[in-house]
């Protein structure tokens, strides 16, 4: 049922797809008979025919709708079929003497139960929408006064729903075409290689069974041109058959008919075989062909390399074309394989066909947006390992795009084949993650899909291997890239076990590994993305790994801050998960402040999921169109590799949350303070907001409860609220070593907090004895003792300490509200010259600059300084303060007669 | 205390010749084994031809007192060479001393064009002088090397294959004759060439990581130096980054450049930026001590460091000379952070802190407060040190902020009229020009 829906539940598409099909038909059709006298020739067609077709089609629609449910559709469709109905009584009369066709009387019935069905379903009435539900109403009583008066009829098929009466109605339906067509096709028919199906075969056993198919043989009762009216294949293929059958008639059958038909027969067999994991609709099936196995080769052909490279080409030419069986391809060129290996022809025709079936098989599923089928990546998978193999043991084969078609080499060694094993194994790792993303992440599938990756990793290496013996730098470095996507995002506990000492220093470990490749695409790489992409990869490792420095040094070094906003998406969403985890490792370490750099710019959209490629934000409004969605849908990252999102936001909030508190006690009259922290802002108010404040349950309400005990310097309050039994199962536990992160946590609360009480409560002290502060913040003296020093040398604190009687004395003392509103006026007003400053520098470029150099030269440098060291979010950010700076000119300008009214009222006041 | 010393790093980066005073050095020192020291000092100089050094070192080896076969042969044969060349170079050298006296030296071209004229000068006989100078420093004439090479500099252009190389043997040889003047010009000229030459940036680094190591050298020796150390490593980026990437040791150089330089004080802050960027790939005590000092106001911390770092500068053959400055200086920064913070020190605990008595701690202060670098009281009763510091009264604080604010206002406004001026004039021009 779902993939009735993805496929597109709208008949729209469908019956696009089918116009499509259907005018490539008629192209074929006139590119095969474009002989007049043919044309003439297949104008007949029966008012029967005509009347029941038109019957058919509407009860398929109506089936259709049934699926879905449609019952207003239904509803209409049934009101068509009562009138087509109508219309073909006269010839019905004539016909079949009265007799009501079965086909019709089997629609009936099933509408009927499903009306009932439906009826019946009491819960499931009343989840339909309204629309449906008043037309249920409509059909269930116009159906039932309809029927009663076939009530006989429906009451004779119920006895026997699968009689062969049917069966014989379809015998006598073909029987019909067939009597046209004159003696029949066991050996008259010529279908060309382009139109296999035509003739496709099977017994009559399967029709009953399934109700599509008697659909079908109902179908072929038709003469016509009906290309767009009928949604199945099957029919077009019907129509070209009669076309051949019609001229076949007439004209002489040619040599080779005999060997033809064998063939077909032989690719009947075939298709038994592949049945079962075949869709319905396709096991269509026509009578009355003797089936027979067709040879690949003459009986007493000499087997050799030149005819089996002649047969492999023959059978590869067919690719691409629309007509060709694409499964049967496969099978063919498997079988070709056997044959080979039986007479032994050699490796590298061996592995010529290899390749061609690795080809042959990414063919079979033409929509690259959907999935292929997990048996066919299964059977590819297998392929290509032979393949891979099959190359690695014997090093004489050389396997390359470079090599020109007519330069290949079979007979003698070394051997020269055309094929790109790179490519495939790239495609192949593409179709696993389609599949994987195809399933539900959280169920079983899932797991069992997720254990093929270690052959899909295996199979890398194989091509890795093959590559490092012989292949140009380019491709080295793209297997490589494939290597390292498949190794980035994992964990390696032996890493840090290494850096413990725990396991000797000469133990390979998975950073070992990706510095290696790495290094390879840095020093080899040619092509841009591939290195940005071994960069990111590089540093995220490391970041996994609490490699922080080296993490850190790498994406200072590649200033890929700079230019990232102009790579594709994909390497931008990597981009951004690095970023992520790079917070989160700067978290870890202890750097605090950093792991708030890193995150900011991921958290302050409000859309982290998205950025991350781990999921759709529900729209809002048709934000974007099916078109956009599918792409989108199409980056989206595999489950198993997503970041925890609600541990990024909690590292994010706590950061926000150590720096914003301290920074807002310090600055509470401050009138230029700046948030840090928006999205913790936000937060913070909404709780503020709210009329009652309830324990915290949610992992943002604890922060933001947190946050508030520390505001009041109760880091005991805030240390419980962050590190708990619930924040513990949410959160922290997801770190590897969960319990030296808590640690830390606690150590950074209750030094924030001593901050923070210090800002707040300093103005009520005239002296605090540091020791008792020690002892109130659970802290060593020597610590508080330093923090206090930074906070005096950084002039946050106006104090000084007093070292015999271990104090820190305050000399602040507290402004008047004159000079309060003075100090804060001439903060505006230094504010509004920098600005003017600012904006005439930008306007004039450097003119300004090199005048004022002497004034500002030493804060210049210090901001350079800054930008290298700490400023993570480099040149956009920048970009966004200048925004923002000339907006706040504009507004300052606005400011500006205001404040010099406000100036005339303090100089009044003073 | 072997394992602070950089010796062995440094000499990576160093050329053979200017290795051996660091080893020389070393001997004296008692961290390693004589014997074995002796032994690399031979095995190096082997490489050389500089054949009496060797004699030595096999003496102090007590290996034998014979000069061995090969190393008499050696020695013939380095002088045959050494005559062969100085033959080839001798009648251009003759001419170069006749025209020295003359007009001509001022300008390398109208000189070279004096020699090609006068004295049929070719290009080969550059290479051979070339060749002779490289001989002699080898052998460790270095005085002689360094004349050749001036030569060769005035003569060559800065497009020959040779020219990189001639100036670093200038530079060699003159650090190795102790001619830090010349040396520093020899540095500058260096540096300005590698930064304009076009290098791959592997290349430009090692370059700039070799530059980086013979420098110390002479900063440290030449009166100047300590300001244009830091004006190199710490602020041209692409020295700080050579540092940073590929010698986060020289670390240990810098700090002590910045400590022992009290009029740089600004430049503390911008190296502790860097010491604790740098912190997880080296540090030694001196780094320590201004993180401690610094970072994390842990003044027992700085005091052991402090403690730490005489040992480590004692043993250090670049900055051995500096040891006292660097204590004197690194006290006071401690006494000075000290000050900052406190208003009240008893002098038994600063005493403590800075590793003094406390009478030479009293007498220290006393120094300090006459010499008006300090505004603080001794009460001697309780023997503390009492500040004199004034919190910051709100107006000063007023006043402090406005100060620069109407003349910076000015600034701006005289800079728009001119602006404005001469677009009034442009403008009056520009329409004249229709006309």
């Amino acid at each position: 049922m779902s993939r009735f829906f993805a496929n597109g539940s709208d008949s729209e598409s469908e019956s696009s797809e089918d116009e499509i099909q259907a005018t490539n038909f008629n192209k074929a059709s006139a590119f095969q008979f474009s002989d007049d006298e043919e044309e003439v020739k297949r104008v007949v067609r029966s008012t029967k025919e005509k009347r029941y077709e038109n019957l058919t089609s509407i009860i398929k629609t109506i089936r259709n709708h049934k699926k879905i449910k449609d019952i207003p559709n239904t509803l209409s469709s049934f009101e068509d079929l009562t009138r087509a109905y109508q219309k073909a009584l006269p010839v019905i009369s004539k016909e079949e003497n009265g007799i009501t066709p079965r086909f019709y009387i089997r629609c009936l019935a099933e509408l009927e139960d499903f009306i009932n069905e439906v009826w019946e379903d009491r819960e499931g009435r009343k989840n339909l929408s309204k629309n449906n539900s008043k037309s249920l109403g409509t059909l269930r009583q116009k159906v039932r006064k309809y029927i009663k008066d076939f009530e006989d009829d429906l009451s004779r098929f119920r006895e026997a729903p699968d009689q062969e009466s049917e069966a014989e109605d379809e015998v006598v339906a073909l029987e019909s075409d067939g009597g046209d067509a004159g003696d029949d096709s066991d050996s008259g028919v010529k279908p060309t290689e382009a139109a296999p199906k035509a003739v496709k075969t099977a017994p009559a056993k399967a029709a009953p069974a399934d109700d599509d198919d008697s659909d079908d043989s109902i179908d072929w009762d038709s003469d016509s041109e009906s290309e767009t009216e009928s949604s199945d294949d099957e029919n077009q293929y019907q129509n070209m058959r009669e076309r051949f059958l019609k001229r076949t008639t007439e004209k002489e059958e040619k040599d080779d008919d005999k060997r033809k038909d064998k063939r077909k027969e032989q690719k009947i067999k075939i298709r038994k075989r592949a049945e079962d994991d075949e869709d319905g609709e396709w096991e269509t099936v026509v009578k009355g062909h003797v089936v027979e196995k067709p040879k690949m080769f003459e009986k007493d052909a000499e087997i050799d390399v030149p005819l089996v490279l002649a047969k492999l080409l023959e059978i590869m030419s067919a690719r691409g074309k629309k007509r060709t069986d694409r499964r049967l391809q496969i099978d063919l060129l498997f079988e070709l394989r056997d044959i080979s290996d039986q007479h032994n022809l050699g490796t590298a025709v061996s592995v010529k066909i290899h390749f061609n079936i690795i080809s042959a098989i990414y063919d079979y599923n033409q929509k690259i947006s959907e999935p292929m089928k997990l048996e066919h990546w299964a059977l590819l998978l297998e392929v290509m390992q032979s393949m891979m193999k099959l190359l690695l043991a014997n090093a004489d084969i050389i396997m390359s795009e470079s090599v020109a078609e007519e330069h290949e080499e079979y007979v003698t060694a070394p051997f020269y084949v055309r094929g790109c094993p790179l490519a495939a194994v790239e495609r192949l790792d593409d179709e696993f993650v389609k599949l994987l993303k195809e399933c539900d992440p959280h169920s079983n599938d899932y797991v069992s899909r997720l254990k093929d990756e270690v052959n899909v990793v295996k199979t890398i290496e194989l091509v890795l291997q093959y590559f490092e013996r012989s292949g140009t730098n380019n491709e080295r470095c793209r297997i490589y890239l494939r290597k390292i996507e498949h190794l980035y995002y994992k964990f390696d506990p032996e890493v840090l076990k290494k850096k413990r000492g725990e396991v000797p220093a000469t133990t390979s470990t998975s950073v070992d590994v990706m510095d290696k490749l790495c290094k390879f695409i840095y020093a080899k790489d040619d092509t841009d993305r591939i290195r940005t992409r071994a960069i990111l990869a590089h540093i995220y490792h490391h970041a996994m790994h609490d490699n922080w420095f080296q993490a850190r040094d790498l994406v200072l070094m590649s200033h890929l801050q700079d230019n990232i906003d102009a790579a594709d998406p994909a390497t931008r969403i990597l981009y951004n998960r690095m970023m992520a985890n790079l917070g989160l490792c700067a978290f870890r370490q202890e750097n605090v402040k950093d792991a708030h750099h890193c995150l900011v710019d991921l958290m302050v959209t409000g859309k982290p999921k998205e950025l991350l490629a781990q999921g759709l934000l529900p729209q809002r409004q048709h934000e974007r169109s099916a078109e956009q969605e599918k792409i989108e849908k199409q980056r989206q990252m595999p489950f198993h590799m997503h970041i925890n999102l609600e541990l990024l936001e909690c590292v994010y909030l706590v950061s926000a949350m150590l720096l914003e508190i301290p920074y807002i006690a310090a600055h509470e009259f401050d009138a230029r303070r700046r948030m840090i922290s928006k999205t913790f802002y936000q937060q913070l108010r909404s709780s503020e907001r709210q009329s009652l404040v309830g324990p915290p349950e949610s992992m943002r309400e604890h922060v933001v409860a947190a946050a508030k005990a520390m505001r009041c310097g109760n880091w005991q309050a805030c240390a419980n609220f962050i590190v708990n039994k619930k924040m513990n199962t949410k959160v922290w536990d997801l770190f590897y070593e969960s319990d030296r992160v808590r640690e830390m946590l606690t150590k950074f609360i209750k030094e924030e907090s001593l901050r923070t009480y210090l800002f707040t409560y300093s103005n009520v002290y005239t002296s605090i004895s540091i020791p008792s502060l020690a002892q109130m913040y659970e802290l060593p003296v020597p610590k508080v003792h330093s923090i206090i020093s930074k906070m005096i040398i950084n002039e946050e604190l106006m104090a000084s300490l007093d070292d015999p009687s271990e104090t820190v004395v305050m000399h602040r003392s507290e402004p008047s509200r004159l000079q309060a509103l003075a100090m804060q006026f001439v903060d505006k007003v230094t504010n509004l010259v920098d600005v003017n400053e600012k904006v005439f520098d930008m306007k004039q470029g450097n003119f300004f600059q090199r005048g004022n150099m002497g004034n500002r030269g030493d804060r210049g440098y210090n901001r350079n300084q800054n930008n290298q060291g700490g400023n993570w979010l480099g040149q956009r950010r920048d970009r966004n303060n200048r925004n923002r700076n000339q907006r706040g000119h504009h507004k300052n300008n606005q400011d500006r007669q205001q404040q010099q009214q406000q100036q005339v009222q303090t100089i009044d006041e003073e | 205390m072997a394992n602070f010393d950089l010796t062995r790093i440094n000499c990576q980066f160093l050329d053979r010749h200017l290795t051996f005073p660091l080893l020389e050095f070393l001997c004296g020192k008692e961290i390693y084994n004589q014997q074995e020291l002796l032994e690399y000092i031979l095995e190096t100089v082997n490489k050389t031809n500089m054949i009496d050094y060797t004699m030595d070192t096999r003496k102090r080896l007590n290996l034998s007192q014979e000069m061995p076969e090969e190393l008499v042969q050696r020695k013939a044969e380095v002088l045959a060479t050494l005559k062969q060349l100085q033959n080839e170079v001798a009648p251009i050298m003759k001419a170069t001393d006749i025209l020295k006296n003359g007009e001509s030296m001022k300008d390398s071209k109208t000189f070279v064009n004096a020699l090609q004229k006068d004295y049929n000068f070719k290009v080969e006989h550059l290479e051979s002088a070339y060749k002779l100078a490289k001989y002699l420093y080898e052998c460790g004439n270095y005085q002689e090397s360094t004349s050749y090479l001036y030569f060769c500099l005035i003569v060559m252009s800065p497009n020959d294959k040779n020219y990189l190389n001639v100036l670093w043997g200038k530079l060699a040889a003159e650090i190795l004759t102790l001619n830090w003047n010349t040396a520093l010009e020899d540095l500058t000229r260096l540096r300005d060439y590698i930064d304009s030459a076009n290098f791959s940036t592997i290349q430009a680094l090692q370059q700039r990581t070799w530059l980086i190591h013979w420098s110390v050298l002479v900063f440290f020796n030449h009166p100047k130096g300590r300001d244009l150390i830091i004006e190199m490593f710490l602020y041209k980026p692409l020295y700080l980054n050579a540092i940073q990437t590929m010698c986060p040791h020289i670390m240990r150089y810098l700090a002590t450049a910045v400590v022992i330089n009290r009029t740089r004080r600004n430049a503390l802050k911008d190296l502790i930026k860097v010491i604790q960027q740098e912190s997880y790939t080296y540090r030694d005590p001196i780094t320590e001590f201004l993180e401690c000092l610094y970072v994390n106001f842990d003044f027992e911390g700085a005091r052991l460091k402090l403690h730490e770092c005489q040992t480590v500068i004692l043993n250090d053959f670049f900055i051995v000379a500096c040891l006292n400055e660097f204590v004197e200086d690194a006290r006071l920064m401690i006494f000075e952070t000290f000050c900052r913070i406190h208003q009240c020190i008893t002098i038994s605990m600063l005493a403590d802190k800075l590793n003094m008595k406390p009478n030479e701690a009293e007498c220290w202060i006393v120094n300090l407060i006459r010499n008006a670098r300090l505004n603080a009281k001794i009460d001697s009763k309780l023997g503390h040190v009492v500040m004199g510091t004034q919190p910051l009264s709100p107006y000063q604080q007023l006043v402090e902020k406005i100060d620069s604010l109407s003349m910076r206002s000015e600034h701006l406004a005289g800079l728009i009229e001119r602006k404005s001026k001469q677009k009034q004039n442009q403008e009056s021009a520009d329409s004249w020009k229709y006309y």
